[in-house]
């Protein structure tokens, strides 16, 4: 009898053993091939130690990123530090970020392996060609950009409103990458270095950094409320000019206009409210648009979720931007009217991005059209020398975008922001921060400060969004958002930097 | 160019040394199918008898020392020679135990005797059933039940 | 039966089958010689030579000892450890090893000795226990020893990789609950072979359950309950998932009742996810079993360059002495020589290798049962059915652990493993299946003349 038992454990037995026959099948054969892709394998962590990686080229075939083998181990080099919070950084010992992670397989050429190619491949030894990549970004706007924020902590992002290819974009302070991505042994110490320093240089600004808008959001809300024929140009607000004095009391709390600058309060449109940047009026905004529609509007500009620069499968990541508190990633419902109106004009619980800003404004410009972000134009085969080769292997180019409000509605706010930046309200708020265009004859700009109350005694961050050039009948070909960490009001810190890096730009691309 | 030899080389040795790793296999395979069928033919031999008991000691050498006995469905086992199993010692009664195949295990019953049974050391006082491998002491002389 | 000892026993099987193999280790390790040194040459081969004495002088010594007993498990044993001597010694040597005796051992030379050991254990326990008496009549004792064990290991272990399951003695490490395993398949083996006809002829039945009856099993069940209490509180998950299933197998070979370990599979379900509530370390292994890719270079960090290195292997493996065993200086598996060993191998020799050294232990296993099934006792074939259940088991799990099929536990892969305690645990189950075929062999003899 015992013997039958035993029989018929061999069964269960045999039985176990060939399901784990089966899940050793599984990983040996079935997934061999996608585990093989995967950027944490070891395997491609051990090929990236010794394998040539592609040159990394800015829009104009300057190098920006390059690499080569010494004594089996491959070393990167990088030629300016203002790109390294977009290129990222490849690192024998800390693996890579930014570009340099999303483009990974292609820029060491990693081949796929099959089971045959153990056999075959092996014995023939081939290596994996490596491709070079083409960014959007202009090496000589990205430095200027830089050199404006100079010592500043902040941010400038500059997009094409056309197309969406992003021109510059600039996290400070920055840092050398180069010792990181060397020799392995020696990159501790500079590592440490950055992680240890309260400037937190390893944090891409521009992408990763969440502020206070303040009331360059009162862009956004303009442009949703007159998209959902909430306002008009001409919509006034009969009890603004006396709570711009008093208060305006919202569920028995009362909000404050802030320093007018002298400027005695009347009754103002659209026009004048962005001039003085009125929080009572946008107050009125906002409640009026509602907190549902708000939401709405606010997802289609981007908010509430993660934004992806470039194609989807390697991308570069944006925090998610927020108008309210966050909850699992979206924007969780207002807390109540006061919080509804502190978000129309940019405090509250709103945080964002200056990517995000600079989409916002790159809307405007585009009448009423968002385009979608992209950093990398194209890849190529690999150039042994100093310049991109010619044959191109695949391009990326704008997605067409999304439009979010009406053309009329963006005209609308267009120029509201024309004239914050050059009217005569706006030009007597912002006091010394003339933005014109310095030194490009006839060409206007259009734009919007920010000064981000941070509450108690820390100054406040200095916000710019805008674009040029903006004279009627004008294509703008450049949307900033200018971001300076306790810079003081907008128009003292991230203004005057906007206005000449717009300016640098419509220079450079050879128009005026 | 001497790496693509080694490569070669190395591909070359790899591939014998998986071979012989089967092979190997292949042997383990042919053995046990033999063992299987010259198992089957055992059996068949083995299968006559319902089990049996193997002398371990037994003083006055009746049953002789080391000897198997093929067991009957019943079985009586004591001093008196007309017991299926006679037994040559003092210390055993003239009709001691009775050994039983019912159904599917063996039983054994103590038949009064003076000096008792014992089954694996210990005395029994009512019918106990038995395991092949268990021992079975009856006065000086130990047995086993086997298959 | 009486003489047999002294008469000489041709062991043609056995000699056939382990030539190859004793070929096969030295070949081996020529192959990752000349790879770890990009160059052909031979090579330091003292360990493999060294490997062939062991299994060679064993064989001679059973056919000198004129010993009858199953001629297949030596060479199974003898492929799998090759196997795993080959990738022991391709490794980092200095991943483990002993300075006793004024010598410094690398790792696989440490292996190798731990292997004579146990051959001198296994010769031991084959040639030496003739009568298994001193094994079922003091099956008390012998529990006694393993709680002993248990309660040493409780109060002078100390924790690696948070399970306390080491004593330190002096110049070597043992893990007390390797030698418990055998224990324990003894107790169980004695003590079912004593009462199976009272199990199997009496039960209560309760609804469509027939339940066993509890005066018969309190005592098996209430030692095992200790057992399983203490270890886990050692935190060993792999040991008392192993035990568990030992004992339900025995249970189930000696009873024949698929109730009984239905009953024991619905505690132990229960008992698990009690534990899986109750305790944040097997939370935390269960979390990573499911989604080692949640945490990769945390918590999943070995599992997942487990599941990469298979899959690096494909089906043809990366070449022995070829795996991505470092990178950058470090292991790409920390603990690629005990609990990912057969990663390695199957890295290297492929899915080809994989199932050969899966054939292996199937041979073992399958003739373990045969020998069971052979034994001229209940005892012995309860105790064969234990010993045989353990090493397959342990090989399971270890596998099923490694290919993400079940939660991984720290347990070894027999003979394949680096781990004193363990070959020497696995060649003393060796030796007692040894002994209980070579009686029934030297039975069937005696009942053929």
């Amino acid at each position: 009898m015992i013997a039958t038992n035993i029989r018929r454990l061999g069964v269960y037995l045999m039985l176990a053993f060939a399901v784990v026959s089966g899940s050793i099948t599984w990983w040996q054969v079935v997934e061999a091939h996608s585990l093989s892709t995967r950027p944490d394998n070891p395997e491609v962590l051990a090929a990236r130690r010794s394998l040539l990686r592609g040159t990394i080229f800015d829009a104009e075939g300057q190098v920006l990123a390059s690499s080569e083998v010494i004594d089996g181990l491959s070393r990167r080099t990088y030629t300016d530090p203002a790109m390294t919070h977009v290129l990222g950084y490849s690192s024998l010992r800390f693996g890579s970020t930014g570009l340099e992670r999303t483009f990974e397989d292609i820029l060491v050429g990693q081949t796929d392996p099959n089971p045959i190619r153990d056999l075959v491949s092996d014995v023939l030894a081939r290596q994996p060609e490596p491709r070079d990549l083409t960014l959007t970004i202009d090496r000589r706007l990205q430095d200027f950009a830089a050199a404006q924020l100079g010592a500043d902590a902040g941010a400038v992002v500059a997009i094409d409103p056309r197309t969406g290819a992003v021109l510059a974009m600039v996290s400070t302070p920055t840092f050398d990458a180069t010792p990181i991505s060397g020799d392995p042994d020696g990159a501790q110490e500079p590592m440490d270095a950055l992680r240890n320093d309260p400037a937190e240089p390893l944090l891409a600004r521009a992408r990763q950094g969440l502020y206070v808008p303040g009331s360059i959001l009162k862009v956004f809300t303009a442009a949703a409320a007159l998209d959902a024929g909430v306002i008009s140009p001409d919509t006034t607000y009969p009890d603004q000019p006396r709570e711009e004095r008093e208060g305006f009391v919202v569920d028995g709390f009362t909000i404050r206009e802030h320093d007018l600058g002298g400027i005695e309060p009347a009754l103002w449109p659209l026009s004048e409210a962005l001039q003085v940047s009125s929080n009572i009026f946008f107050a009125h905004v906002g409640l009026e648009l509602g907190a549902e529609r708000f939401l709405e509007y606010a997802r289609r500009f981007g908010f509430c979720g993660p934004i992806r620069m470039g194609p989807p499968e390697r991308a570069l990541s944006v925090t998610p931007s927020l108008v309210t508190g966050s909850l699992d990633g979206d924007c969780g419902p207002f807390s109540g009217d006061v919080d509804l109106a502190s978000a129309s004009f940019g405090q509250g619980q709103a945080a964002v991005t200056p990517v995000q800003m600079a989409l916002l404004a790159a809307a405007i410009a585009g009448d009423g059209v968002m385009p979608d972000p992209y950093v990398v134009r194209d890849v190529r085969a690999h150039a042994d020398g100093d310049a991109p080769a010619d044959e191109i292997l695949d391009s990326f180019g704008s997605g067409g975008g999304t439009r979010v409000v009406s053309a009329e509605a963006a005209a609308a706010t267009r120029g509201g922001m024309v004239d914050a930046v050059n009217g005569e309200l706006g030009r007597l708020y912002a006091g010394q921060g003339d933005i014109t265009l310095y030194g490009i004859s006839d060409a206007r700009s259009a734009g919007k400060t920010g000064t981000a109350q941070l509450g108690g005694e820390q100054a406040p961050h200095s916000w710019f969004i805008g674009f040029a050039p903006a004279q009627e009948e004008a294509t703008p070909r450049i949307a900033v958002a200018v971001l300076v960490e306790s810079g003081g009001s907008g128009s003292d810190g991230a203004a005057p930097i906007a206005g000449r890096v717009m300016a640098e730009w419509l220079r450079l691309s050879g128009g005026d | 160019m001497t790496g693509e030899i080694l490569r070669v080389l190395l591909l070359g040795l790899q591939l014998g040394f998986v071979a012989l790793l089967y092979l190997v296999l292949m042997r383990f395979a042919g053995s046990l199918l033999r063992d299987l069928r010259s198992a089957e033919e055992a059996q068949m031999s083995s299968r006559s008898g319902i089990g049996r008991l193997s002398v371990l000691e037994s003083p006055a050498d009746e049953p002789p020392n080391g000897t198997t006995i093929a067991l009957g469905p019943i079985n009586s086992i004591g001093r008196n020679v007309n017991n299926t199993i006679f037994v040559e010692d003092d210390f055993v009664s003239a009709n001691h135990a009775m050994l039983t195949f019912r159904g599917r295990s063996w039983f054994v019953e103590d038949q009064g005797s003076t000096n008792g049974t014992y089954v694996n050391g210990h005395r029994i006082d009512r019918p106990v059933a038995l395991s092949f491998g268990d021992e079975l002491s009856i006065g000086r002389v130990r047995m086993r039940l086997d298959r | 039966m009486i003489g047999s000892r002294s008469r000489i026993a041709w062991r043609g099987a056995e000699f056939r089958l382990l030539f190859p193999i004793l070929l096969l280790v030295p070949l081996g390790f020529v192959i990752t010689n000349i790879a770890l040194a990009g160059a052909p040459e031979v090579g330091d081969l003292t360990l493999a030579v060294g490997y062939v004495l062991l299994f060679a002088g064993a064989h001679l010594l059973l056919v000198v000892l004129g010993h009858r007993g199953d001629q297949l498990i030596l060479p199974a044993v003898g492929a799998m450890g090759g196997v795993g001597m080959i990738m022991l010694n391709r490794l980092p040597q200095d991943l483990a090893g002993t300075s006793a005796f004024g010598l410094e051992l690398g790792m696989a030379a440490t292996q190798l000795l731990w292997f004579g050991v146990g051959i001198i254990a296994m010769l031991a326990i084959a040639v030496g226990l003739r009568d298994d008496g001193i094994l079922r009549h003091y099956k008390y004792s012998w529990a006694a020893v393993g709680i002993a064990l248990l309660a040493a290991t409780l109060v002078l272990g100390y924790e690696v990789n948070g399970a306390r399951l080491w004593i330190d003695l002096g110049p070597v490490s043992v893990q007390p609950g390797e030698l418990l395993k055998i224990v324990l398949v003894i107790f169980i083996a004695g003590y079912l072979a004593e009462t199976r006809t009272l199990l199997t002829s009496a039960s209560v039945r309760i609804g469509f359950l027939s339940v066993p009856p509890l005066p018969y099993f309190l005592p098996m069940l209430a030692l095992f309950g200790v057992v399983m209490l203490i270890v886990v509180r050692l935190n060993d998950l792999g040991t008392a998932l192993l035990f568990f299933g030992i004992f339900l197998t025995m249970l189930f070979v000696a009873t024949g009742r698929r109730s009984y370990v239905l009953i024991g599979l619905v505690l132990f379900v229960a008992g698990s996810f009690v534990a899986y509530r109750l305790f944040g370390h097997v939370q935390a292994r269960v979390d990573v079993w499911l989604d080692p890719f949640a945490d990769p270079l945390g918590a999943g960090f070995q599992p997942v360059r487990a599941i990469y290195a298979l899959g690096r292997g494909g089906i043809f493996g990366e070449g022995l002495g070829q795996g991505l065993v470092t990178l950058g200086g470090n292991l790409t598996i920390p603990f690629v020589h005990t609990d990912f060993i057969f990663t390695a191998i199957a890295e290297e020799l492929g899915l080809l290798g994989a199932f050969a050294l899966l054939g292996f232990a199937m041979v073992l296993v399958f003739r373990g049962l045969r020998i069971a099934a052979l034994a001229r006792d209940d005892f012995g074939a309860l105790l064969a059915v234990g010993v045989t259940t353990s090493l397959g088991l342990q090989t399971l799990i270890i596998i099923g652990g490694n290919t993400k099929l079940i939660p991984l536990t720290g347990i070894t892969l027999p003979f394949v493993s680096y781990g004193g305690s363990s070959i020497l645990a696995s060649f003393i189950m060796i030796g007692l299946l040894l002994a209980v075929s070579h009686r029934s062999g030297t039975a069937d003899r005696a009942s053929g003349s």
